[in-house]
């Protein structure tokens, strides 16, 4: 079990639905505003509904990982996901690695058509304002 | 700036659209109020009715939506079917990040349908779909059935309009994405005349920084401003029902059609039982951390047996003004129904308020009675009548509701009670009972909304002291106009410590856009200054203004208002501004 911090979330129902974790999350690895590209995603059905976050928890053993026949996807002993072979990844017309996620929490960049990668670098936690998503070190 | 110079037209007759690039407006302007009145000038045709075809709706987010904290306004210009002048009404919710993200820097919406219509827009352009199923559906309704459950990953904006908007009542607003409404001056209404049910705008695109690390920087700053001191304190925590008991203190508590200044009941309907007792959850817009949406939870029974319908309501300090101490209803589950009832059938809550307070008292003193009201008994605090009154407005059910539906003064015209019919420049007055200031305010603003300057704080800094002519003039002419640039930014109000000179210079430069605060002062009073000259154009005359005589009769936190002192501050702002001598 890793003592790496890592994000989870923590406060669900305490969520304003303000996307400052969505779009700080986009700006950290485009460089841009996007709902669309981003590891950090936000599902209301209804306003009226609560809130859902999603995001990727680094879970041991990652079945986004396990699901990747061309095993061009890893994760390493901190819960962050790589791409090992990114012209196998290139080359995959599946997606079976987002499909495996159990939260639906892995998206596909449209642009690129492929995974789009949680580091767990925290950056979603720290835009939190009400502490949803926390980033902490220690077992889940 | 790049694709954001985009303005995105659609035609309802022609089922038409056309993306027109215009760089140089968007230099000159920027986007928000500035961009969205010039379009409204280009595009409306001199004279045009308020609820014909050719009223064009503009809607212009602006150039820090998306990118910053407190930054996603959107503001709509058209002409109003309440003033029958210039419509502007800001609304926040998704739909300035949508737009936005689907590449447009405004929306100018031309014609009518010749049915009930949803547009879908998006990056790739618009569809023209009917929307004959969702008619009669409220905005809840709507936004419920629109909102795509299967795709999280983009930004979608719904907006609608509810029976009112439908049955063009006049001061029937447009929701947006539930808890943000277009409240003011009627363009539901407009949406109404343009067979225009509601919008769905997807933004699945991505907003390029030029400076990603000066971006960050300026981003931290603003966020940290917001979150750690105490510069929206107020609308984070209790939210802006705050007022009821500060106003309510100094005697500013607009109570019984601003007959008093002050409720016996203001404790039971304050933003601190509501918060206490009613308060489910608070809802942002994106990127603002402070969450200032304050959604109550109603819990109906509809059955015996502990069968309870759970409903949620968004609720401000205006609404709890205009449908609480106001009418003298003095509970605040009573207000949070009758907001409810307001926001089912998609009405301006504030201008609703003020004519449900004129009917009560023109059925007191006998100008109408239970046949104009269709068997209503009307008494005031009355809440079961008002919840049907607000519904037989909706539905214009017989002549009398069709003349309210039409507005304020033009009831108080057919029937008489113009003394206490409460409205200034045509649109119903904000829950100030402040004094001169507030009044001027409203008057010289160009929305006639207590947000144009604040006249009302003006006022507050000068309780039980001398009035001071010169200050109120100059202040009200500094907000007017740098309220301007902030609305040309599309910045919230709310967040209007936090932008201050040297925060919005840093925030523009961040995005590419390098303005001095001396171009961004002259913008702001240019902004104004067009604001008027399509309001001149359109026949606003100040010397026309009506001022009911219950504003210098009831006692104000400054005082009794001497109607000679205000015609002469009225005059000398007119004058030092528009260069105009008033009629008599």
């Amino acid at each position: 079990m890793s003592s790496h911090a890592k994000i989870r979330l923590e406060h669900q129902q305490r969520c304003i639905g303000c996307y400052n974790c969505v779009f700080a999350c986009s700006i950290e690895i485009f460089s841009q505003v996007s709902a669309t590209r981003t590891a950090v995603s936000l599902k209301p059905c209804s306003l009226g509904d609560r809130f859902v976050v999603s995001i990727c928890t680094g879970c041991d053993p990652a079945p986004c990982v396990a699901a990747c026949k061309p095993e061009a996807l890893r994760q390493d002993k901190d819960g962050k996901l790589e791409l090992l072979k990114p012209s196998e990844c290139e080359r995959c017309e599946t997606s079976d690695c987002a499909e495996a996620c159990m939260t639906n929490a892995m998206l596909i960049d449209p642009k690129t058509n492929r995974p789009i990668l949680c580091t767990q670098c925290g950056k979603c936690a720290e835009a939190c304002p009400h502490e949803v998503i926390t980033y902490k070190e220690g077992k889940r | 700036m790049n694709h954001l110079c985009n303005v995105l037209y659609v035609d309802l007759k022609e089922q038409r659209h056309e993306i027109v690039e215009v760089p140089e407006l968007f230099e000159k302007f920027l986007g928000g109020s500035g961009l969205a009145i010039e379009l409204l000038l280009n595009e409306c045709p001199s004279g045009a009715g308020a609820l014909a075809p050719e009223n064009p709706v503009v809607l212009a987010p602006g150039p820090l939506g998306g990118l910053f904290p407190s930054a996603g306004k959107t503001v709509a210009a058209f002409k109003s079917p309440v003033t029958g002048n210039l419509g502007e009404s800001h609304a926040g919710g998704r739909l300035a990040v949508s737009l936005r993200l689907a590449g447009y820097g405004a929306l100018v919406i031309k014609g009518a349908g010749s049915s009930p219509t949803l547009l879908e827009i998006d990056s790739g352009g618009v569809s023209f779909r009917s929307a004959l199923p969702l008619k009669g559906f409220s905005s809840l309704e709507v936004e419920r059935g629109l909102r795509a459950c299967v795709s999280c990953t983009r930004m979608q904006s719904i907006i609608s309009i509810g029976l009112a908007g439908e049955n063009q009542v006049a001061y029937a607003g447009v929701n947006v994405d539930r808890y943000n409404y277009f409240g003011r001056l009627g363009l539901g209404a407009v949406f109404g005349a343009k067979n225009l049910k509601a919008i769905s705008i997807v933004g699945s695109g991505s907003i390029e920084v030029p400076d990603i690390e000066l971006y960050k920087k300026t981003f931290k700053k603003l966020y940290s401003e917001e979150v750690e001191t105490d510069k929206m304190a107020k609308y984070h925590y209790t939210g802006t029902p705050a007022n009821v008991l500060v106003l309510n203190e100094i005697g500013a508590l607009p109570t019984k059609n601003f007959q008093m200044g002050r409720f016996e009941h203001a404790e039971a309907i304050s933003g601190e039982t509501l918060g206490n007792d009613w308060l489910d959850r608070k809802v942002s817009c994106p990127l603002c951390p402070v969450g200032c949406m304050h959604v109550a939870r109603l819990r109906p029974a509809f059955a015996k047996g502990f069968e309870y319908e759970p409903v949620d309501v968004y609720h401000n300090y205006e609404s709890v003004y205009a449908l609480g101490n106001n009418l003298l209803v003095k509970s605040a589950e009573e207000v949070l129904r009758l907001n409810h009832q307001a926001n089912v059938f998609g009405l301006d809550t504030m201008l609703l308020g003020n004519v449900l307070a004129w009917a009560t008292e023109a059925y007191e003193k006998d100008i109408i009675n239970q046949t104009h009201t269709g068997g209503i008994m009307l008494r005031w605090g009355d809440t079961d009548a008002y919840l049907a009154m607000t519904e037989n407005i909706a539905l214009r059910s017989n002549s009398f509701y069709d003349k309210l539906a039409q507005g304020l003064d033009q009831t108080a015209e057919a029937y008489g009670g113009t003394e206490f019919a409460m409205t200034f420049g045509g649109n119903g007055p904000a829950g100030y009972h402040t004094g001169y200031a507030s009044v001027l305010g409203t008057v010289v603003g160009a929305r006639h909304s207590h947000n144009d300057n604040a006249g009302y704080d003006i006022d507050r800094g000068m309780l039980h002291r001398k009035l001071d002519v010169d200050r109120v003039l100059k202040e009200l002419k500094k907000e007017n106009e740098w309220r301007y640039l902030l609305t040309s930014l599309a910045v919230c109000l709310f967040a209007r410590r936090v932008y201050n000179e040297r925060r919005v210079v840093e925030a523009l430069k961040a995005v590419g856009i390098e303005r001095s605060v001396k171009e961004l002062e002259t913008l702001g009073a240019n902004v104004y200054k067009r604001a008027f000259e399509f309001k001149f154009r359109e026949g606003f005359d100040f010397g026309r203004v009506r001022i009911p005589r219950r504003t210098f009769e009831s006692v104000t936190a400054n005082g009794r208002l001497d109607e000679t002192v205000f015609r002469g501050m009225l005059e000398r702002y007119v004058k030092t501004e528009f260069g105009a001598n008033l009629r008599k």
